[in-house]
């Protein structure tokens, strides 16, 4: 396997466009109930919890961009394979695949519930994660510059939900928030930590890092990538707990969606609806994103084109989401992807920044030498 | 028939007239075959009339050469006959091609070779108003059939060396000439150069029309999305060729090809230019407005009324309630029967004369329409709906993007009917991948979107006023950008100095 991935450059993509893909990414299923989770611990100073965690991700971003820097043009797979040997470098890989696989069905059950909740009580799992999946094996067939694009724009489509925003926002009680800085910092940092579950996305960078164009610039992409979607989860906190009295927003499940509900004009009302279904064009950047990680990276590690494994891990996602209907079982999923994200996309890379830095040392030593 | 007779007629000079004259009539082509005596020698003069000019043929041909006063040789009728282009032509190969292109022979008795006038004469209109896209404002002669008539008008509007018109022949059993339209110094020559392949490489019969030919060599067969922009307004073509873009013209065809166009390229209208900066900018907003309309107000409500009427507010679901009361049928049903009225009425009203054809649209339109309600088939609400999509699909300036439309119209309402909400959302997250898909000339169908290029937004969506459209876009990369020197910005004064 290559260490180094070259890529030619019809199919590289300008670094500008990392921030969409970092946006929608980022933003995915688990924000419709996000809040809820965050205020669990941090109470009214749940806003606290979240700066907490985005200065973390800034920690988390540089440690990731020193590790790409200092090979050039390799993603994660070849870095493995170049810092721990062919073996491991693997095992670690399927590792980083099969979280990927396991946040791509959480993102699938967790909308298919959603959907089924609020609009369709009969439509069959089956039937939606069908239509999801065929829509994005026909995006990743299109190739990489087709998979941002469909990022890009979904991204521009689903935005003015952020406009129905305005009506809860005047319904606020700023009361909510008092008294302030009340929270144990252990309850803080506990706080803190569920927002990490909800804003895990960016690890995709460790993929796309060699299909950037312009390699140079991709700092402020990824620095306002996941400032937007920080500061959309911090706003989307901040209504919720202005919104809902505190027992009832322990107890709303979607307490995001549930804020459309109140929504009224002359000619529409019940915009949760209209939010729900809007919704997937949230998800199906996210699902595409990593279905293409996906099918890359086992390329990347056991050289399957992609044109295959596609057709199989969508299978087994399909045969997985039609299985999985319980809903505590999906909570329980869930809770464990977020887990274990939190360990592979917010620690490794910290780990692995000595490890690189000793390498390249060591490389120095010896070309001086 | 010409192709087996290649070898054994290859010499047929010198030869007695009779026998010429037999050789010929052989061919069935109805030739005019007539032989004159003159000074002790044997001229003929053979055409198919219906292909010449035969009035010229009269007058510059074979006047002069019955008045020739002495010995006639090929040399001496080639100085007396005031016509340009003679020729002498040894094989019947070539003479027959010849006769059907409208020339013609004369030849002397035992001479080795025939004299050629070319005097074709082509039956076209001149041209006309357009029939299919109209402008109110601007230009208002289109293409007609004829290449030359074509290009004689893209040469007056463009008359510049810097066109070049590429001649280029396709179609095996049936020859047509095809020219390939562009500005030397602004077209990206890549783009030229793969349309130029695309239309070489063609290994086929015949082409009918630019229509089939732009088929034959557009990006992906199996989309619905028309790939690249026709037209038959001159104007239209002419200003997308000095942007830097192709042009294909096919004799025979009132229609001009241009590539690489956009989805938004079909959206806009030369009419856009011709208006102010700000009435364009906001045409061309209704006409954005129009297809997601015709797109998507259909599916809308079917889903909204099968599955989602909770979004309706009380006061609008009373009147809709009372409008859908005496319907039996679920909305998917209404919305299709009605929506396959209106397709009917509009192919009915393509395919009639023009007389009959208003007729039916008043039949159609208001009786039909007035009766379904009365009679208990479909909704007020729904007419309003179906007729406000129909209208709002013919606003496109492309015919053929109207087309498309309308008809991805019906899979959309399909989705919605099965899934409601759900399924529009689907059905246009499906296109929207399907557009990201789609190529035109290699290049991307949703430029300037995407890959997304702000600066020719000015050039797609919205217009500017015209001295800061000082550049060309730059979506296609043509070879120059410039057009004109920016205008300085005015120095700023104060109110009253």
């Amino acid at each position: 396997m290559d260490i180094q991935l070259k890529v030619k450059k019809n199919i590289q993509f300008r670094a500008s466009y990392l921030f969409f893909i970092l946006a929608s990414t980022q933003i995915g299923v688990g924000i419709m109930g996000a809040p809820r989770y965050i205020f669990q611990y941090a109470k009214q100073d749940s806003w606290i919890s979240i700066l907490i965690s985005f200065l973390f991700m800034i920690v988390v971003m540089f440690a990731m961009l020193y590790i790409l820097r200092s090979y050039g043009s390799a993603d994660i797979f070849g870095i493995q394979v170049d810092l721990f040997g062919s073996i491991i470098g693997k095992i670690l890989g399927t590792v980083y695949i099969v979280y990927f696989l396991m946040g791509l069905m959480t993102v699938l059950l967790t909308y298919i519930e959603a959907v089924r909740l609020f609009l369709y009580p009969t439509l069959s799992p089956f039937v939606i994660a069908f239509l999801l999946l065929s829509l994005a094996i026909y995006a990743v067939y299109g190739g990489i510059r087709v998979t941002v694009g469909v990022t890009f724009l979904f991204f521009l489509l689903s935005q003015w939900v952020l406009l129905l925003l305005y009506d809860p926002v005047s319904r606020m009680e700023w009361e909510h928030f008092l008294p302030m800085f009340q929270t144990p910092t252990s309850e803080l940092l506990k706080g803190a930590k569920e927002t990490t579950f909800t804003l895990s996305g960016f690890e995709i960078v460790f993929l796309l890092y060699p299909f950037v164009h312009n390699k140079d610039q991709i700092k402020k992409p990824i620095f306002f990538g996941i400032s937007f979607a920080a500061f959309i989860l911090f706003i989307l906190t901040i209504i919720s707990i202005g919104y809902y009295s505190l027992e009832d927003l322990e107890n709303i499940e979607w307490s995001v969606l549930t804020l459309f509900k109140g929504i009224k004009y002359t000619f529409i009302e019940r915009l949760d609806y209209v939010v729900v279904v809007e919704w997937m064009m949230v998800i199906i950047p996210n699902t595409i994103m990593l279905l293409w990680g996906i099918t890359h990276g086992i390329k990347r590690l056991y050289s399957i084109p992609s044109k295959h494994s596609i057709f199989f891990i969508s299978a087994l996602l399909l045969l997985a989401s039609s299985i999985i209907k319980d809903d505590a079982h999906i909570s329980k999923l869930t809770g464990t992807v977020s887990e274990a994200g939190f360990w592979i996309v917010f620690i490794y890379p910290l780990v692995l920044v000595p490890i690189v830095w000793l390498k390249r040392k060591h490389q120095k030593q010896k070309g001086s030498r | 028939m010409r192709k087996r007779q290649k070898g054994s007629n290859k010499d047929i000079f010198p030869s007695s007239l009779p026998t010429l004259e037999q050789i010929l009539q052989q061919q069935n082509l109805d030739i005019s075959f007539s032989t004159y005596d003159l000074h002790e020698q044997k001229v003929a003069v053979f055409f198919i009339d219906y292909l010449t000019d035969t009035n010229k043929a009269q007058a510059s041909l074979l006047k002069p050469l019955l008045a020739i006063p002495n010995q006639l040789t090929n040399s001496a009728i080639m100085n007396h006959i005031p016509l340009q282009g003679g020729e002498t032509i040894q094989s019947l190969e070539l003479i027959i091609e010849k006769l059907l292109s409208g020339t013609v022979f004369i030849y002397l008795e035992n001479e080795k070779e025939a004299l050629s006038y070319k005097l074709a004469h082509v039956e076209k209109r001149s041209p006309d108003k357009a029939e299919t896209e109209s402008l109110v404002v601007g230009p208002k002669i289109a293409f007609n059939e004829s290449i030359t008539t074509n290009m004689n008008i893209i040469r007056s509007r463009v008359q510049s060396s810097d066109l070049i018109m590429e001649p280029l022949h396709i179609g095996k059993t049936n020859s047509r000439e095809v020219r390939i339209v562009y500005m030397k110094s602004i077209a990206n020559d890549e783009d030229v150069q793969t349309i130029k392949q695309r239309i070489q490489d063609l290994d086929i019969d015949e082409v009918e029309d630019s229509i089939i030919l732009k088929q034959y060599i557009e990006d992906s067969q199996l989309s619905f999305f028309p790939q690249f922009d026709s037209t038959e307004l001159p104007d239209r073509f002419t200003y997308a060729i000095t942007r830097g873009k192709v042009g294909v013209l096919v004799d025979n065809s009132s229609t001009g090809i241009i590539a690489p166009a956009t989805l938004f390229s079909f959206l806009q209208s030369t009419e856009d230019i011709y208006m102010r900066w700000n009435e364009g900018t906001i045409f061309r907003f209704i006409r954005f407005i129009a297809v997601f309309i015709s797109f998507f107000l259909t599916p809308a409500y079917v889903a909204i009324v099968t599955y989602q009427f909770g979004i309706i507010p009380t006061q609008l679901l009373i009147s809709l309630g009372k409008s859908r009361a005496a319907v039996p049928f679920p909305p998917f049903l209404e919305a299709i029967l009605l929506e396959f009225l209106i397709e009917l009425l509009r192919e009915a009203g393509a395919r009639l004369p023009t007389k009959v054809g208003q007729t039916m649209g008043i039949v159609g339109g208001i009786v039909i329409g007035q009766a379904a309600v009365q009679a208990g088939l479909t909704s007020n609400i729904l007419i309003i709906v179906v007729a406000m999509s129909a209208l709002a699909s013919f606003t496109s300036p492309n015919y053929l993007l109207g087309t498309t439309v309308r008809l991805l119209r019906f899979p959309l309402i399909f989705l919605a009917g099965l899934f409601g909400l759900f399924g529009i959302v689907f059905g246009i997250s499906l296109l929207v991948i399907h557009l990201l898909r789609l190529k035109s000339l290699g290049r991307p169908y949703l430029l300037p979107l995407y890959p997304l290029k702000l600066k020719d937004f000015n050039k797609s969506f919205f217009r500017a006023p015209l001295p800061y459209e000082h550049n060309r876009a730059i979506s296609y990369r043509p070879k120059f950008l410039f057009r004109f020197n920016k205008k300085e910005a005015a120095k700023k004064r104060d109110i009253d100095e």
